[in-house]
């Protein structure tokens, strides 16, 4: 008897359904940023908002590349419902705080899959994720040191508006970024 | 239906079967032959996929447990599938039996395809 269903898809039904969860998580990091970006605007932070606006428009290009990658490999990729964005913040630092959670947990989500992938000898996703491990690095990083500002500057006085001036300044560029 | 069915499952192999059913699977036409609730149908790769996420997703503890008196009929339909099917409660259950022991056999034949023909020495 063939084995149609290994002709038809190379990745199992619960690496499917990691990368269709993941799709999803992206697709509300994008969302989110928008929302980030929105805000910062509002509130005059305007390097803020671009920087933000970047960011949503790189999580969009993320999920989009984990799409494809389903539909490559012969799964069914689900466009993701998204719901639930916070679109109000309370203060400058809570935006900047968000964003490193948000960022801190996609990289464990990916972790999550990069085992899952491991569990059962799924090689190829695992290869396909190490372009996502890399770039989770940079990410992480860029929000950690986002958030550092506040505490480098301080908000007293015309900090905050010191801290919107480097926020779109920091870059991944240290010795290890290439590796 | 019936005639159709022994000359068709000439060319089929059985992936699993219970008294209320049986799946066969067509290694030249790359698709499943479903015989239940009086006929035969037809799932390819996809479709077979679509069928097994809504007969999983029928909440059955919460269809016994549903003291109103609505028919405890569901409708069972699969886009791009020209067939659907009604069910009452325990055609759900022994549909879902069926589909159950069929994606276990069709894993095992995935396992003894990796272990026997493409083992890489």
């Amino acid at each position: 008897m063939k084995d149609i269903m290994r002709i038809k898809c190379l990745l199992s039904a619960d690496i499917e359904m990691l990368l269709n969860q993941q799709i999803k998580k992206e697709a509300h990091s994008s969302a989110m940023y928008l929302a980030m970006a929105s805000w910062c605007n509002q509130n005059g932070f305007d390097y803020s908002s671009d920087y933000f606006f970047k960011q949503s428009g790189e999580e969009r290009e993320h999920q989009l590349k984990l799409f494809k990658y389903v539909l490559d490999m012969g799964g069914r990729a689900i466009s993701p419902d998204v719901n639930g964005i916070k679109q109000e913040y309370t203060t400058f630092r809570e935006v900047f705080e968000d964003a490193l959670d948000a960022e801190v947990a996609i990289t464990q989500s990916f972790k999550n899959i990069a085992a899952a992938c491991m569990k059962e000898q799924d090689f190829v996703t695992f290869e396909f994720l190490n372009w996502f491990m890399k770039e989770q690095r940079e990410e992480e990083y860029k929000a950690r040191r986002a958030l550092e500002l506040f505490e480098v500057i301080g908000e007293e006085g015309t900090g905050r508006w010191e801290i919107d001036k480097h926020v779109n300044k920091i870059k991944y560029d240290s010795e290890t970024a290439g590796a | 239906m019936t005639g159709v069915k022994t000359k068709a499952t000439d060319r089929f192999t059985e992936v699993f079967g219970t008294k209320a059913g049986t799946v066969y699977q067509s290694d030249r036409e790359g698709c499943w032959y479903i015989d239940f609730a009086g006929k035969l149908v037809k799932f390819d790769y996809r479709t077979l996929l679509l069928l097994k996420k809504s007969i999983y997703r029928v909440d059955i503890e919460q269809l016994l447990l549903d003291s109103s008196k609505s028919p405890e009929i569901e409708m069972v339909f699969i886009c791009a599938c020209n067939h659907c099917y009604f069910l009452n409660l325990l055609q759900i259950i022994a549909l879902k039996e069926l589909l159950e022991g069929t994606f276990a056999m069709l894993e095992l034949n995935q396992i003894l395809h990796d272990r026997l023909s493409r083992m890489v020495i």
